[in-house]
């Protein structure tokens, strides 16, 4: 038995987890506003943006990045844009592959914070106006800290489908190693070519502690989270 | 209730009427840079037997992966003999019906825009050519158009310099796909492969003694069952067929 991770899988994991962690990191503070907008305004078309947001949880993931390919790429109109004036590429980069990870996780966190929010009790916003608070200070200090448990959720659900992203990656920045080569286009690749099972089931094992672990401490933070907020 | 069994059995015949195939249709595994070529060649089969073909499109790599796992492939034609010697010393062909059926030419490749111009040779200037941007090119770890990228590029002193600028694909059909979409400036791909993409021009072909020369075998897989599995073959290694395979920039070996 060889030994559980060989010195490679250790430079496809690292790139994953940086792609994951800044892929939710980038999408937080707009995912919180888009959850916001989501529960508590009423506007003509707020249907069509609801569902807009919702795209990529059931597009195929091939078609996002297609259209990320289509959009950012070197001479797309977005991209060429981005490299002329602001010298950002996100083709072949690991930031093209963060970028996929945070349109396809991005419902998912958007889901978890909006229901959170709406659970937050409302009453208590309005006594906090009534007190003298702003807006402002209202949604930093009550109903943010409220949603906690939602956006601890969120989160790590972006975080556990942004580790998993495969589709809209590799039709993005395709499957440059060190890059863009994150933990499934690894596997995907092994299972290529013959003789590359070990590593594959090797690379898959560690995918699937990942994801346990992922799992295991969204719970344990929610219910922390949970607890401490008042009853 | 009722009702709803009944839907329920409607739809699963109806799938396992989509399954099944006859014994006279012919399943062939076949390399990305065949596509337009063996597509033309299968009508032609289609339309004179009457046999049905169907045609998968891979890296050889994949395809041999595939047939090792069991996939149901009555033909395998590989884009280099490596994978072919891989599937027959895994007793996955049938014996004797192997044939060296078409050769190909290395090329590199630049967008249709591009004015880029390079002449190969021992330590040509592709990486300063390249600068920040990526070399496309199949996987150069197994997929033959890659393989043989590697070694032309390694014996004219030029693979240590873009090693690290280079743009995977999957298959050859994958980095003819990235330098038509002006992602990456430069690819490399078979000849007949730049002739089928009006997006892309070559630059310049790559010397035959640069590289091990690009055969592909075809044979029978061992598993087949399909009556017209062999008469294929033999008319993609006939006369008759020949006129096509050149039209479309294939070397058909003798």
């Amino acid at each position: 038995m060889t030994q559980l991770l060989a010195p490679e899988d250790l430079g496809i994991l690292a790139l994953s987890l940086r792609v994951a962690i800044v892929s939710v990191v980038a999408s937080l503070a707009p995912a919180i506003a888009v959850a916001y907008v989501l529960a508590r305004c009423r506007f003509p078309g707020r249907t069509l943006f609801d569902a807009v947001v919702h795209l990529p949880l059931v597009l195929p993931p091939v078609v996002v990045g297609y259209a990320l390919l289509m959009l950012l790429g070197r001479h797309g109109p977005v991209g060429s844009v981005l490299h002329d004036w602001f010298g950002i590429v996100f083709a072949f980069r690991w930031t093209g592959a963060a970028l996929a990870s945070a349109i396809m996780g991005f419902p998912l966190m958007v889901r978890a914070i909006r229901l959170s929010i709406e659970a937050v009790d409302r009453r208590l916003e309005t006594a906090a106006r009534t007190l003298g608070a702003s807006r402002t200070r209202v949604f930093a200090t009550v109903t943010l800290p409220l949603a906690l448990p939602g956006i601890v959720t969120g989160s790590l659900l972006s975080f556990a489908r942004g580790l998993g992203e495969f589709g809209a990656t590799i039709t993005f920045v395709s499957n440059i190693p060190g890059e863009t080569q994150t933990l499934p286009l690894a596997i995907y690749t092994f299972t290529q070519v013959p003789g590359g099972d070990a590593s594959a089931l090797r690379l898959s094992l560690i995918a699937v502690v990942l994801s346990v672990a992922a799992l295991v401490i969204s719970e344990w933070l929610t219910r922390r989270a949970a607890r401490a907020s008042p009853a | 209730m009722t009702m709803l069994l009944r839907a329920f059995a409607g739809c699963a015949l109806f799938c396992a009427a989509l399954g099944a195939a006859s014994a006279g249709d012919v399943v062939v595994f076949a390399a990305a840079s065949l596509k337009e070529a063996l597509d033309t060649q299968a009508n032609h089969f289609q339309r004179s037997t009457g046999h049905k073909v169907v045609v998968s499109y891979a890296a050889s790599n994949a395809l041999a992966k595939q047939i090792e796992s069991g996939a149901p492939a009555d033909l395998f034609v590989s884009a280099d003999v490596n994978w072919m010697d891989y599937a027959e010393q895994r007793k996955l062909l049938a014996p004797g019906t192997r044939v060296e059926l078409l050769r190909n030419v290395l090329v590199l490749i630049a967008p249709a825009a591009s004015s880029a111009t390079l002449r190969i040779g021992p330590q040509f200037g592709l990486a300063a050519a390249l600068g920040n941007e990526r070399l496309a090119m199949a996987n150069p770890d197994s997929v033959p158009a890659g393989k043989y990228g590697r070694s032309a590029l390694e014996s004219l002193g030029v693979w240590k310099d873009v090693d690290r600028r280079i743009a995977r694909a999957d298959n050859v059909r994958g980095a003819l796909a990235l330098v038509s979409r002006g992602e990456a400036p430069f690819g490399i791909v078979y000849r007949t492969d730049a002739i089928a993409d009006k997006g892309v021009r070559t630059v310049d072909a790559f010397p035959p003694g640069s590289h091990p020369a690009i055969v592909y075998p075809a044979a029978v897989t061992a598993a087949s069952r399909s009556a017209a599995a062999r008469p294929l073959l033999d008319y993609l290694a006939s006369p008759a067929a020949r006129a096509l395979w050149e039209r479309h920039g294939f070397v058909v070996a003798q």
